[in-house]
């Protein structure tokens, strides 16, 4: 039997009092997992988990922070930043789901 | 939802997940995963089923061939300006580097019911979780006379990059001057809408250089161009032109080889001095004789939050072999997007947790007008939960507004981070 997807935020405000859950890491890991496969997105074009291949012709991304990293990929949706695909694609991403990207593969600072 | 509603709802599912937690640890390291095809669709499972679990699935990749070849860019050795040694990629990495068993062998038989797949070899293995990437068939006898002319190696189809590409190139190189290259298109769907016309692209611009009375001719049972149609007819009218003849609506149904003639079913036959025929595709044949093709008994229809496949149970199919969604193009960008959806969906479901309900799919393809300039067609797919499908995001997505140099940069940049995605 399988049980529901639960948001982050909510299984952590439900948690609250109810310590010693076992369940508590594994309902991060699902989220986390949730935020791997969405990352894995850009894979293709910018190399696992953000690490595209080095002079391979394509810009690399694994050099941004994550700030950085969203103010590049809402500036593509918006057509302030010009480009030959990011402006296509980023515009198909809501900006909830370009946010998780840019956590996910920015540079930790 | 409130949080009164969630609060109750959350402490029947919090008991649930209490229990599920031993089992869901159990299962995820104990079952065992198959992949079978180690193309852009079975490469990147594999990975991403170890990466995705954090290295504790098992994971074993059956594949006959030695190293992967890629379709894409394998028009450029067409073309005459790369070699298929460039776009070759072996696959020790992915039991290296990834702890992935390797299997050379091909899958003969797949029995459902008992959970066990039989190799070409004899050998049975048994599974919990089998993933199925075989690309697509050629059916040879869509085309009267194609089979025989195709296996006396008269015409190639090429479609499947290897030894037939390299030869195809040859014919073209060893073609007389003033001589015709006909391609052959079936009706969509077929692999990698945008690649004949890329092919139409490279022998033109091979001829240009080496046979400039050369001549290409396309015959194409579709109404009009399938990708990038305007860039396409640009290009050829731009840069190649009086050498490309393009003919939509031209659906060939017979291949006299000694002659080197080709039926078609409404206009007049047609002689060319090489011939590339492409006959209608389907799912690869392990799909098929598995019983998994339930769409037109041609592809496979697939369960898009997991791409587990419609007809049984504990199967996931990806790539080419499935009935597409919408606007989903059969590519290797594609497979790859599907097998970290599918990848993701396993590790989920074997941890006992719902899989992600908004999975999301990018595509991006690039097609080489010349060797050096490029166009490209992107889209962003989101999956529709009240259609069950994927639908493409309106506004997003596009076309180059021309061929150029830089997204030539791009494209081998694509091909090498995909490269490495799936096989690295
Ligand atoms: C000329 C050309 C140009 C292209 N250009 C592009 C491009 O620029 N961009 C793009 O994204 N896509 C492109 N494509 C499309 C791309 O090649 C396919 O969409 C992609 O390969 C599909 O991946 P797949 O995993 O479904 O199949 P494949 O990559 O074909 O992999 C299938 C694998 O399964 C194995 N297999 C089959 N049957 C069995 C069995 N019974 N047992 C074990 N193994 C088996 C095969 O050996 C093979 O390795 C192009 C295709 C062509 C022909």
């Amino acid at each position: 039997m399988q049980v529901k997807y639960l948001k982050p935020i909510l299984v952590a405000s439900a948690m609250v009092g109810l310590s010693q859950w076992s369940g508590l890491s594994m309902a991060q890991t699902a989220d986390q997992l949730y935020k791997r496969s969405l990352s894995a997105t850009c894979a293709n074009c910018h190399g696992t988990d953000g690490k595209g291949v080095v002079d391979g012709g394509m810009p690399l991304i694994n050099n941004l922070t994550s700030e950085q990293m969203l103010a590049k990929l809402k500036a593509y949706k918006s057509g302030a930043l010009e480009g030959t695909i990011m402006p296509q694609l980023a515009k198909g991403y809501t900006d909830e789901q370009l946010t998780t990207i840019a956590n996910q593969l920015g540079k930790k600072q | 939802m409130d949080r009164r509603h969630f609060m109750g709802q959350s402490a029947a599912v919090l008991g649930l997940l209490a229990g599920l937690s031993t089992q869901a640890r159990a299962n995820l390291p104990k079952a065992e995963i198959l992949v079978i095809g180690g193309g852009y669709g079975g490469a990147t499972a594999a990975k991403y089923l170890r990466l995705f679990s954090n290295n504790t699935a098992r994971v074993t990749l059956i594949e006959p061939n030695t190293a992967f070849v890629s379709c894409p860019m394998s028009n450029l050795v067409i073309g005459g300006s790369r070699s298929l040694a460039e776009m070759t990629s072996p696959y020790d990495t992915l039991s290296k580097r990834h702890g992935i068993k390797i299997i050379q062998d091909s899958v003969s038989n797949i029995d459902a019911e008992k959970k066990m797949v039989k190799l070409a070899s004899g050998k049975t293995l048994r599974y919990d979780k089998l993933v199925v990437s075989p690309g697509i068939s050629l059916n040879m006898n869509s085309i009267e006379g194609l089979a025989q002319a195709n296996k006396d190696g008269v015409t190639l189809q090429a479609w499947k990059a290897g030894p037939e590409t390299v030869a195809l190139h040859k014919q073209i190189a060893a073609m007389r001057e003033g001589g015709t290259f006909a391609l052959t298109i079936p009706e969509a769907p077929y692999r990698c809408p945008p690649g004949p016309y890329e092919r139409a692209c490279q022998v033109a611009n091979y001829l240009k250089q080496h046979n400039p009375r050369g001549k290409v001719l396309v015959l194409d049972a579709n109404q009009d161009i399938v990708s990038k149609g305007a860039l396409f007819k640009k290009a050829w009218a731009e840069q190649y032109p009086g050498m490309i003849e393009y003919r939509p609506k031209s659906n060939v149904i017979g291949v006299d080889a000694k002659n080197k003639t080709l039926k078609l079913e409404v206009e007049d036959d047609v002689k060319a001095d090489v011939l590339n025929v492409l006959p209608q595709m389907a799912a690869g044949e392990i799909a098929i004789k598995a019983g998994l093709a339930n769409s037109n008994a041609r592809w496979v229809n697939v369960n898009f939050l997991n791409f587990e496949s419609t007809a049984r149970k504990d199967i996931h199919v990806l790539g080419d072999a499935i009935q597409i969604a919408p606007l989903m193009p059969k590519s290797g960008h594609m497979a790859n997007q599907h097998a970290k959806v599918a990848a993701a969906a396993i590790v989920a479901e074997l941890s006992g947790w719902e899989v992600n309900p908004a999975p999301v799919l990018t595509n991006t393809c690039y097609s080489f007008v010349n060797d050096r300039e490029v166009v490209h067609v992107a889209s962003v797919h989101q999956y529709n939960a009240a259609e069950k499908t994927f639908k493409t995001v309106p506004g997003s997505g596009g076309l180059s507004p021309a061929p150029s140099i830089l997204e030539g940069i791009y494209a081998w940049g694509w091909a090498r981070n995909i490269w490495a995605d799936s096989l690295g």
